[in-house]
C-alpha cells in the first residue's frame, strides 16, 4: 500500500522524466553542432544588428559593445594576451587593461563590421579540440570577384554557455597577433604593464577622436 | 639572365640589406635570470630588431611615397572587374614557378591541378583574365621555394625585413632568389635582353597586392600598438598557413585560449552573462 503511494507520487516526476530525457538528447546535439549552430546565429545577428550605416556612431558602438561582449570571452581573451604579465600586474592594472583593452577592440572594430555588407558565411566543417574547445571552419564570400576569404572561429564552451575565444583570418589569429603586438609593447616599455597601460590609453583615446 | 639580374634594382638592397645586417645592431638579449623573459626573446626570434626595425621605417617611407598612392590611383581608376582580371592574369603568369615547387613537393595531385588551371584559363579564360578554373572548383593555390623548403623541414631562421620586398626570413629570401632564377619568363627575358618585362611585373604584382589588401593595411596600421611587431606575427603566420595549404591544426597554432575559461576573470564573466 505505502509502495504502492510512492510510485504514485513520484508518476508524474517519471513521466516528466521520460519525456523530458529523448527531448533534451535530440535538443542539445553533439558539441560540434551546437558551436556550428552559435556561429551561425551569431553571423545572423551581426549582420541583423551591427550594418546599419545610418545609425549615429555612439550608437553603433553600444550596438557593437554589447554584441562583442555578450559572445565573445573578452576577459579571457584579454588575460590569455598579457600571458605571463598578467601575473606582475596589481589588481587595478587588470581592470584598467581590460576596460582599454574592450575599448580598443569595440573602437577599432565597429566600422569594419558597419562596412560588413553581409555576405553569407558559409559553415564548412567544425572539429572538436578537446571538451570546451572547438573550431568552426567558415568561408565568406567577398563582393567585386575578390577572393573568398578563410575565417575560423574558436569556441569556447562552459556548461551550455558558448564564447568566441579566437578568429583566425586566412590562418592569422586575432588573439595571437594582438599577444605579439601587446608583449611587443610591454617590452619596448620596461617590461612594465603599466607602459602597456599608457599605449593602449593614446591609441583608444587617438581612434575615438580621429573616426568621428 | 645576368643582364635582367642586374636591371632590377632591388637586389643591390638586398645586398645593402645583407650588410647592415652585419653591422646593424643588435637586440638586448633579456636576462638570463629570468626564463620567461629568455623564452620569449627565443621565440620572437628577432636578433637584429633594431636594424630591422630602421628597414621598416625605411620601406614604411616608399610605401607612403610611391605604392600606397599608386594602389590608392589604381583602386580608384580601374573597377573591381578590372582589378580582379588582373589579378587573375598575374596568377596565371605563376604556373610555372607554382608547377616546379608542385613537384618539389612532391605534390603531384596539385601539379595536376596547376596545370590544368593554366590550360583551362589560358584559354577559356582568356589568356588567364578570367580565373574560369575556380568557377569549376580548381582554386588557386600559391607556391613557392620557400614553401618546398619548410616542406623539406628547413627551419624559417631569424625574422628579417627585407628592403623594398618586406618582411622575410633565410628560407624564404632563397625561395624568392630561387623562384627568380627558375621563372621561364625571367630566362626569356633575360635571353632577348627584354630589360622591361620582370620590373613592369614586379611593379604590378605590387600594386595588385597592396591594392588588394588596402584596407587590412589601413586598419592594422591604425589600431595595432607596435605595427613592426603586428605585421611579424602576421607574415609568419601567414607563411605557416601556406605552407600548411590551409590545414594547420588549430590546437597547434594557437595556444588553447579556452582553457582560461576555467580560471580568472573568464569565470566570474562566464557567470555574469545571459
Amino acid at each position: 500500500m505505502k509502495r504502492r503511494s510512492l510510485i504514485k507520487a513520484f508518476a508524474p516526476l517519471l513521466v516528466c522524466l521520460l519525456i523530458a530525457l529523448p527531448l533534451g538528447a535530440a535538443q542539445a546535439g553533439t558539441f560540434e553542432d551546437e558551436a556550428t549552430i552559435f556561429v551561425k546565429n551569431l553571423a545572423k545577428k551581426a549582420i541583423g544588428e551591427l550594418t546599419n550605416k545610418s545609425a549615429p556612431r555612439e550608437k553603433r558602438i553600444a550596438l557593437f559593445r554589447n554584441f562583442f561582449t555578450t559572445h565573445f570571452a573578452v576577459k579571457g581573451i584579454g588575460k590569455w594576451i598579457l600571458g605571463r604579465h598578467w601575473k606582475k600586474a596589481t589588481p587595478d592594472e587588470r581592470a584598467e587593461y581590460l576596460r582599454l583593452f574592450e575599448d580598443l577592440m569595440v573602437i577599432s572594430y565597429v566600422d569594419r563590421f558597419a562596412a560588413y555588407t553581409g555576405e553569407p558565411l558559409l559553415v564548412i566543417k567544425t572539429l572538436r579540440q578537446n571538451d570546451t574547445n572547438a573550431t568552426v571552419y567558415a568561408e565568406i564570400e567577398q563582393p567585386g570577384g575578390a577572393p573568398t576569404v578563410h575565417v575560423d572561429w574558436r569556441v569556447a564552451r562552459k556548461g551550455t554557455m558558448y564564447k568566441i575565444v579566437d578568429v583566425i583570418v586566412e590562418g592569422t589569429s586575432m588573439s595571437s597577433t594582438l599577444r605579439s603586438d601587446f608583449g611587443s609593447t610591454i617590452r619596448r616599455r620596461g617590461g612594465k604593464v603599466s607602459g602597456l597601460i599608457d599605449a593602449l590609453r593614446k591609441k583608444t583615446k587617438g581612434l575615438r577622436s580621429s573616426s568621428e | 639572365m645576368t643582364s635582367s639580374l642586374n636591371s632590377i634594382f632591388p637586389f643591390r638592397f638586398l645586398i645593402i640589406a645583407v650588410t647592415a645586417l652585419s653591422l646593424g645592431a643588435c637586440a638586448t638579449a633579456p636576462d638570463s635570470s629570468d626564463p620567461e623573459a629568455v623564452a620569449e626573446f627565443d621565440q620572437v626570434n628577432d636578433p637584429a630588431e633594431p636594424t630591422m626595425r630602421a628597414i621598416f621605417a625605411f620601406n614604411r617611407t616608399l610605401d607612403t611615397v610611391v605604392l600606397k598612392p599608386a594602389a590608392s590611383v589604381y583602386k580608384d581608376v580601374v573597377p573591381d572587374k578590372g582589378r580582379a582580371a588582373v589579378h587573375n592574369f598575374l596568377n596565371n603568369l605563376r604556373t610555372p614557378v607554382i608547377f616546379f615547387n608542385n613537384v618539389m613537393q612532391g605534390d603531384f595531385e596539385d601539379a595536376l591541378m596547376t596545370l590544368m588551371r593554366f590550360l583551362i584559363n589560358s584559354t577559356v579564360g582568356i589568356l588567364g583574365f578570367d580565373d574560369v578554373a575556380a568557377d569549376l572548383g580548381m582554386e588557386f593555390r600559391n607556391e613557392d621555394f620557400g614553401q618546398t623548403l619548410a616542406v623539406w623541414n628547413m627551419p624559417d631562421g631569424p625574422y628579417i625585413m627585407l628592403p623594398v620586398f618586406g618582411p622575410s626570413n633565410p628560407r624564404d629570401a632563397i625561395g624568392r632568389v630561387v623562384d627568380f632564377i627558375i621563372d621561364p619568363l625571367n630566362i626569356w627575358a633575360g635571353n632577348v635582353d627584354n630589360d622591361w618585362a620582370m620590373p613592369t611585373r614586379t611593379g604590378v604584382d605590387a600594386v595588385d597586392f597592396r591594392a588588394l589588401h588596402f584596407d587590412t593595411i589601413a586598419d592594422l596600421e591604425k589600431s595595432s600598438l607596435d605595427f613592426y611587431a603586428t605585421v611579424r606575427t602576421l607574415y609568419r603566420q601567414r607563411r605557416n598557413d601556406e605552407i600548411h595549404n590551409g590545414n594547420v591544426d588549430p590546437a597547434m597554432s594557437v595556444p588553447s585560449i579556452g582553457e582560461l575559461l576555467d580560471d580568472g576573470p573568464a569565470v566570474e564573466e562566464i557567470s555574469q552573462a545571459d
